[in-house]
């Protein structure tokens, strides 16, 4: 055992992450095609075939000019790329097709012994915001305790010590621009609670949307 | 044993004590004696050595935030699918047919039948309950890490039933967990 054995480079789809040969018993195979043409055609020889037929029919004039077959290829693999990273959210593990998530920001006012508050936020993670770094910022501006907690639905939701619903809206839409202020959702689960000025909060608010 | 994983099972990450971790290099270093020469370069000795603690008794080793090995309670250490490729030769190899690798693939066990027929192949050497990789006919990469339930002969001698326990496969939910943040 002299000499180190060098790793072996495998070559992995950028579509379905699997290594190229399993390609054609991934999740998708047709969406891999175009880039398996491109990077492993020897392992493929049946495709490459299929391909170059399509494509004869297909070009007829204007893509003369232009590499053809590069040409042809490189739009699709590019078009694909885009459309399966918006599909790649949806897919659970199981490979089920997830219900697309509305992406909305749900602010809610829990009140506890009366007189004390917690604010929990969900939904920031939909907007590709980190919910640690979310909940250190928001202990900061508003000086109280903010941690990230699992809800109950295996969602992960900031909770915020103290009644903070008052400008909470006006800061993550300053903080995080993609989060736009319509997509803020009140929500008052807790009218139970009689201190809940939900009322006043109401009228306050409604305009702003 | 992957099929549904996902980061929010890992319980606690902890970076472990100089103890543990050499106890942990020494029983990677056992089992996979073709591994010694790099065993350096995977587990620096510098850098701190993670053990994630998931559900189930599993953990994972993780170095710079890469899973490269797990385990279940005690048992032996096995490299993940991305560590395998890089050095295939490390691990005891099953072939199984083509038939097979769908299931494989979804997480079915590997059956002896689909070992012992004439698209799979076996190491006559391989026991009872050693982590081994399986192999597709016709492919150059594992597709599978498993866990023999019985010795190659046995496997060839009874031809019938799961032969070997499917612990980590293409595209499961370890695989997809390329980094642990």
């Amino acid at each position: 055992m002299a000499e180190k054995p060098q790793p072996v480079r495998v070559l992995y789809c950028s579509i379905c992450s699997l290594p190229a040969e399993y390609c054609e018993f991934g999740p998708d195979f047709e969406k891999c095609k175009p880039w398996l043409i491109k990077n492993a055609p020897e392992l493929y020889p049946d495709l490459l075939k299929e391909a170059n037929e399509k494509e004869a029919e297909k070009v007829s004039g204007q893509l003369q000019l232009f590499g053809l077959s590069s040409g042809g290829a490189d739009g699709a693999t590019s078009g694909q790329t885009s459309s399966s990273k918006q599909e790649e959210v949806k897919r659970l593990p199981g490979g089920k097709i997830k219900k697309k998530e509305r992406q909305e920001v749900v602010i809610e006012k829990v009140v506890r012994n009366k007189r004390k508050c917690i604010t929990i936020v969900k939904g920031l993670d939909l907007f590709g915001v980190k919910l640690s770094d979310a909940s250190k910022k928001l202990g900061k501006k508003f000086a109280t305790g903010a941690s990230v907690v699992k809800g109950p639905t295996e969602k992960e939701q900031i909770d915020v010590q103290g009644d903070i619903s008052y400008d909470i809206v006006e800061f993550i839409t300053d903080t995080w621009p993609a989060v736009i202020s319509l997509s803020i959702f009140f929500s008052f689960s807790c009218v139970l609670h009689k201190w809940c000025i939900w009322k006043t909060l109401k009228e306050d608010f409604v305009p702003l949307f | 044993m992957f099929k549904k994983f996902s980061a929010e099972e890992v319980s606690a990450q902890n970076q472990v004590k100089a103890s543990v971790q050499r106890k942990i290099r020494q029983s990677i270093a056992d089992e996979y004696p073709g591994l010694e020469p790099v065993l350096d370069d995977l587990l620096p000795k510098k850098s701190p050595l993670i053990v994630a603690k998931c559900q189930n008794h599993l953990n994972l080793v993780l170095v710079n935030n890469v899973p490269l090995f797990f385990n279940i309670r005690d048992g032996p250490y096995m490299p993940t699918l991305r560590l395998l490729h890089q050095y295939p030769n490390i691990m005891k190899k099953l072939q199984v047919d083509r038939g097979a690798i769908k299931f494989v693939l979804s997480g079915a066990n590997i059956m002896c039948p689909g070992l012992t027929s004439p698209g799979g192949s076996l190491d006559e050497e391989v026991g009872a309950e050693t982590p081994v990789a399986i192999m597709a006919e016709g492919k150059q990469h594992a597709l599978a890490i498993g866990f023999t339930k019985m010795s190659a002969k046995d496997i060839k001698a009874i031809n019938k039933g799961i032969g070997v326990d499917n612990m980590h496969y293409l595209n499961d939910g370890l695989w997809k967990m390329e980094r642990l943040e």
